[in-house]
């Protein structure tokens, strides 16, 4: 039980959420789920829209996650020192894996080789509330100081089911694809290093920007922006955010498709061991069954993108929402009733003008 | 100059399991077992698909090399279909193919995507083949029509997918994860961001369908539900760290009867643990390389794993001459996967 009073979170939620539906970023699709699921007694439409739930959005964990507008303005840098690597270190001796504070189990481990030690700073990114970006700043900085994984190549958020602070994620696979599919090309190992080493650097440079800077939530980013509202968004955010490095056009090979036929596997020519054979990594195994060969293309799959699934969906959606609407006839003679209404909820708000007579 | 620094020297197999004979000649990017019976398939970076029939006696097991299947570019996913006999797999060349173990016959091409396909899963229910792709769609195939049943589109590239009928969670870059209620399969059920801070490497769906697990490339798992009655026991928690070093999590696999579940990472190790008690249950020694994939089979008796190289460490880190590709073979003891339930309350799953 916390031992001072918490902020009442009811409170908080009502003013902000007036304030965030207000705002170009509300995505009413956010907002798809419904306490009573199946036992509802209203209509959930099929389409993504749906009613919004009626703790708003904060309904995923404790901690609130407030969008509103920053009053306070942006600028001022986190006083707080970071800690040396030194202390760091014995804060290791407590063995605690989960996060949670509730947690009253301490783990059954052994004493194995792999017990790993865990810094005790949950508390604060667990409950964390983005109301002021001074707290933000703080966890942030707190984040890079003990939190940095070995994987860089990584997109970042520092609160809990918010938005990323820092978008571009490029997973293992995609960069060991590009790797194999640049080798293929015939580039040197060397040069395929050089790109990666570019991406890092790049990466870098960005969570430096993000720990250096004023903390700007990610709302008023345009590159998480494109990220979060999804379709159409590009397909590597490292070539949306070109700084006129080189390593942009670099990574335009990461999405692009090999048309190299054949199997070769990963063979990068001029490998400084030289003892690299392309006998060893195309060895297949002669116990394995025939091996089957790969089946020529279906002259069929051309098309892959028609779509041919009977119910249209948007169609459905269209037609609910006309009967909300009691709209049937024409754009242009919508029912009188919407202007007479307190209160529009998104979808039913009318484009022109109301006519004269509700004036 | 950044560098992803040196990999860590030591032993392939500190915890003596059994060894898969003639593994992949490349890193193993998945490894799924038949619903059915003990036959392993492993997909790989050097283009192939392969199957092994595994035999338990007594305490250890054996492996037999059963067939192999090729693709034009690496492998990166597959799946088996409820019945046992046929294989999906899918990859880089951003085609699935359907293998049919049983009748002998050709692969054939059942899905294409715009970009290599990085998740695929069979869901009985529905009798389709759910693809994933870099394109950032989930597309939805009847093997028997060239054309996709359904496209999805997704908010940013697939990276990770779990099927629990009628659930699906579907983790993209950028940390988005969208659930789906497969019983209306063509609209999001819920889109949410993700409770982990970094980029998003796998997830799994409870047994129950009552939510799901994310792992992340931070070192961290969260505990998802997705009924708001249910927030409280929302959490996260730390695993696959050495002192300083943050590895990513790469596999989370339920338990088929206990319903615990195995981790394993970059650093090389898996270890088993009890969400309900928040609990580790089991530790296990770290391998000398990272643990990409790894999974159970149908009766929880074997966990398998591959350690390999995962890319974790970039290009630099690749020595195809000298790196060694295994598959391992662990049979889990009661005490590591059977859940211990907490002082005073039930157990539930």
């Amino acid at each position: 039980m916390p031992l001072k009073k918490e902020l009442c979170r009811n409170f908080q939620r009502g003013s902000s959420i007036k304030n965030f539906i207000a705002s170009p970023y509300f995505d009413l699709r956010w907002f798809s789920s419904c306490q009573y699921g199946e036992r509802c007694k209203f209509l959930h439409p099929t389409q993504q829209q749906s009613r919004p739930n009626a703790f708003g959005f904060g309904m995923h964990s404790g901690s609130n996650q407030q969008q509103k507008a920053n009053p306070f303005g942006f600028g001022v840098q986190s006083s707080s020192q970071p800690r040396p690597a030194a202390d760091f270190a014995s804060q290791h001796n407590q063995f605690k894996p989960f996060e949670n504070k509730w947690t009253r189990f301490s783990p059954i481990s052994n004493a194995s080789a792999t017990s790993s030690h865990h810094p005790d700073n949950q508390i604060q990114s667990g409950n964390h509330k983005c109301t002021d970006p001074e707290s933000c700043k703080q966890l942030i900085v707190e984040d890079f100081e003990h939190e940095r994984p070995s994987w860089t190549l990584t997109c970042y958020g520092h609160c809990k089911y918010a938005p990323c602070d820092i978008s571009g994620d490029i997973s293992y696979e995609e960069l060991q694809s590009a790797a194999y599919d640049d080798a293929k090309r015939g580039l040197s190992l060397q040069s395929i290093v050089e790109r990666e080493r570019n991406a890092l650097n790049f990466k870098l440079t960005e969570f430096e920007n993000l720990l250096r800077g004023p903390y700007v939530a990610p709302l008023s980013s345009t590159a998480s922006q494109s990220a979060r509202l999804g379709f159409g968004a590009n397909t590597s955010s490292l070539s949306a955010q070109n700084t006129g490095q080189s390593v942009a056009s670099s990574f335009g090979v990461l999405h692009a498709s090999s048309n190299a036929g054949g199997s070769s596997p990963y063979v990068p020519s001029n490998t400084a061991s030289g003892s690299l054979s392309s006998s060893t990594l195309q060895q297949t195994a002669s116990a394995f069954g025939p091996s089957y060969l790969p089946s020529g293309v279906s002259q069929q799959m051309l098309n892959p993108t028609n779509n041919n699934f009977n119910i249209v969906v948007g169609q459905k959606a269209f037609d609910d929402q006309q009967k909300n609407n009691v709209c049937q006839s024409g754009h242009e003679s919508r029912d009188a009733s919407v202007w007479l209404k307190e209160k529009w909820s998104p979808g039913e708000i009318p484009e022109e003008a109301p006519p004269d007579t509700f004036i | 100059m950044a560098g992803f620094g040196a990999a860590p020297a030591g032993n392939h197999n500190p915890n003596k399991s059994f060894e898969v004979i003639q593994p992949p000649s490349d890193s193993v990017s998945s490894l799924s077992f038949s619903p059915r019976t003990n036959h392993l398939v492993a997909t790989s970076w050097d283009n192939q698909v392969r199957c092994w029939e595994l035999t338990r006696n007594g305490a250890s097991v054996t492996s037999v090399p059963k067939a192999s299947m090729s693709h034009d570019q690496p492998v990166l996913c597959s799946a088996w279909k409820d019945d046992g006999t046929t294989v999906f797999s899918g990859g880089c060349d951003k085609q699935a193919k359907m293998w049919s173990l049983m009748s002998g016959g050709q692969p054939v091409t059942v899905a294409m995507h715009d970009a290599p396909i990085k998740e695929i899963a069979w869901i009985p229910e529905m009798n389709v083949l759910v693809t994933g792709s870099w394109d950032k769609t989930l597309k939805y195939w009847d093997t028997r029509q060239s054309n996709p049943v359904h496209t999805q589109q997704l908010p940013e590239r697939c990276y990770a997918l779990t099927v629990r009928h009628p659930l699906m969670v579907v983790g993209t870059a950028d940390r988005n994860l969208v659930v789906f209620n497969l019983q209306n399969p063509q609209a999001e059920f819920k889109r949410i961001t993700s409770p982990l801070k970094y980029q998003t490497r796998c997830v799994a769906a409870f047994p129950d369908q009552q939510g799901f697990l994310v792992g992340s490339i931070e070192g961290r798992v969260g505990v998802h539900h997705l009924d708001d009655s249910q927030i409280s026991k929302n959490f996260t928690f730390k695993c696959h760290r050495d002192n300083n070093d943050i590895y990513s999590v790469n596999s989370l696999n339920f338990h088929p009867v206990y319903h615990t579940f195995a981790t394993a990472g970059s650093d090389g190790a898996f270890n088993f643990w009890d969400k309900d008690s928040k609990q580790r249950l089991k530790a296990m020694s770290r391998c000398s390389q990272p643990i990409p994939c790894s999974a159970f089979n149908n009766d929880g008796t074997i966990y398998a794993y591959s350690v390999c190289y995962d890319w974790s460490k970039g290009a630099e880190n690749h020595n195809p001459a000298t790196a060694k590709t295994y598959i391992f073979l662990h049979s889990p003891q009661e005490a590591e996967v059977k859940a211990k339930p907490r002082v005073g309350t039930s157990n539930r799953k």
